[in-house]
């Protein structure tokens, strides 16, 4: 069985359902739209202060939008009762979790392209291929320790309010090198390479974590 | 040649036993309704001998292996039909089967004949959440025979069937070994010649040609 076979025919089924049904990205490029507005009139925002309020801004709306993406991957599975029948194959479970993750990157990302041409729309911060970089470091860590958390509460009825609790604390790292890079790359001092190497050294070890445990996860 | 055989099996859901020290021996080949009311234990019994959930103790072996040992090399034995057909409703039928043969890897060249076989050649475009419950269970049934599996393991699969339930499901069991957990005590006598029945989780025998006494 080639687990890569298994994560792609996940991952497309996952987009192809979303593409049909569009449950998710329209919601979600609204919700970060409408974050960096409440964002705009809540703070006085001018040039000299946006860069160093929109990085905060566009984690909050990313970290928020991350917790509904990821929560729905395995919730809808749940409620479908799918979940089982696809572990019933003999495709592996990382394999799985891997074509689960995938998906929901995409998603997020496809909300990435929202929010960061609104970003600097709104807060009048440069938009650049660094900042893109750095934003999509963090989604790749984020998305396999959201996805997860995602499969592990999803079968409990709590799951709303257990996704949040367990996914903060642990998307830490990735707030605060992406942060740094983020701010570098709108112009502010701080180190974006030493940023963006530790971003890569999160992805690594967070997706290798993740990988390992999802076999004990989604294996009964 | 014994396809399954199991050994106390007993499952426990925190301090209720849903199942209790329940033996089995099944022949390759051949078929066996698991009878019972509800909360008597068939729907767990069912779950352990797809491998789809490890027994609180007990031992299982299918096909000679070691059921939760070799289980996921035991996958491309068995076929598995839940209560719920936990299809994918955006996706259309043969959307549905196309995604579980790349998962099965087996060829995709399958779908079309697993519909065919399960008369649902002319909804093959349909989109699984437009398909009647009927329509729902019997793409179920066809997913479940893609991989060509040698243990059918199916849970009530006549709760939504229609009259011809008997003769769909006779005919993908046909030179397979399978065990149905039905209510429907006429379905288990036509289809399978020996019956288990369970109460309470407890095996209370197997019999043939099963008459039924409350």
């Amino acid at each position: 069985m080639n687990p890569f076979r298994a994560a792609i025919a996940v991952a497309r089924k996952d987009l192809v359902s979303e593409w049909r049904t569009r449950e998710m990205v329209p919601a979600l490029a609204q919700f970060v739209v409408l974050a960096l507005l409440i964002g705009n009139f809540g703070f006085q925002i001018d040039s000299r202060n946006a860069p160093s309020i929109a990085p905060g801004i566009l984690w909050l709306a990313l970290v928020f939008a991350g917790l509904i993406a990821f929560g729905r991957t395995f919730a809808a599975e749940r409620e479908q009762s799918s979940l089982e029948a696809m572990l019933m194959t003999p495709a592996s479970p990382v394999a799985i979790f891997a074509g689960k993750a995938l998906a929901a990157s995409v998603l997020l990302i496809l909300c990435e392209v929202v929010l960061l041409p609104a970003l600097s729309l709104f807060f009048g911060t440069p938009f650049s291929g660094d900042l893109v970089v750095a934003v999509l470091l963090a989604t790749i860590g984020m998305a396999s320790l959201g996805c997860l958390f995602a499969a592990i509460v999803a079968r409990v009825r709590a799951r709303e309010l257990l996704l949040p609790l367990l996914t903060l604390p642990l998307w830490i790292p990735f707030i605060v090198a992406g942060g740094q890079a983020v701010q570098s790359a709108m112009g502010l001092p701080g180190s974006y390479d030493q940023a963006i190497g530790l971003l890569i050294d999160f992805d690594i070890l967070f997706v290798v974590l993740t990988s390992l445990a999802a076999r004990f996860v989604l294996d009964e | 040649m014994s396809m399954v055989v199991a050994n106390g099996l007993t499952h426990r859901f925190g301090p209720e036993i849903a199942l209790d020290s329940v033996d089995l021996v099944l022949d390759t080949g051949e078929h066996m309704a698991v009878l019972g009311d509800n909360g008597a234990g068939k729907t767990t019994l069912l779950r352990i001998l797809a491998t789809a959930l490890r027994p609180t103790s007990g031992r299982l072996e299918i096909a000679g292996l070691d059921a939760f040992r070799e289980r996921r090399r035991l996958r491309h034995y068995i076929g598995y039909v839940a209560h719920n057909p936990g299809l994918y409703p955006a996706l259309s039928a043969a959307e549905n089967l196309e995604f579980f043969c790349d998962l099965q890897d087996v060829s995709r060249s399958r779908v079309a004949e697993a519909l065919e076989t399960l008369g649902l050649a002319s909804v093959a475009h349909r989109r699984a959440s437009l398909l009647s419950r009927g329509m729902q269970q019997r793409l179920a049934i066809a997913r479940a025979i893609l991989h060509e599996p040698r243990l059918l393991i199916f849970d009530e699969p006549d709760a939504s069937l229609d009259a011809d339930a008997a003769d769909v499901l006779g005919h993908v069991m046909k030179g397979r070994t399978a065990v149905i957990a039905t209510h429907d005590h006429a379905l288990a006598n036509r289809l399978c010649p020996r019956t288990l029945v369970l109460r309470h989780g407890r095996s209370l025998g197997t019999a043939t040609h099963l008459r039924v006494v409350r």
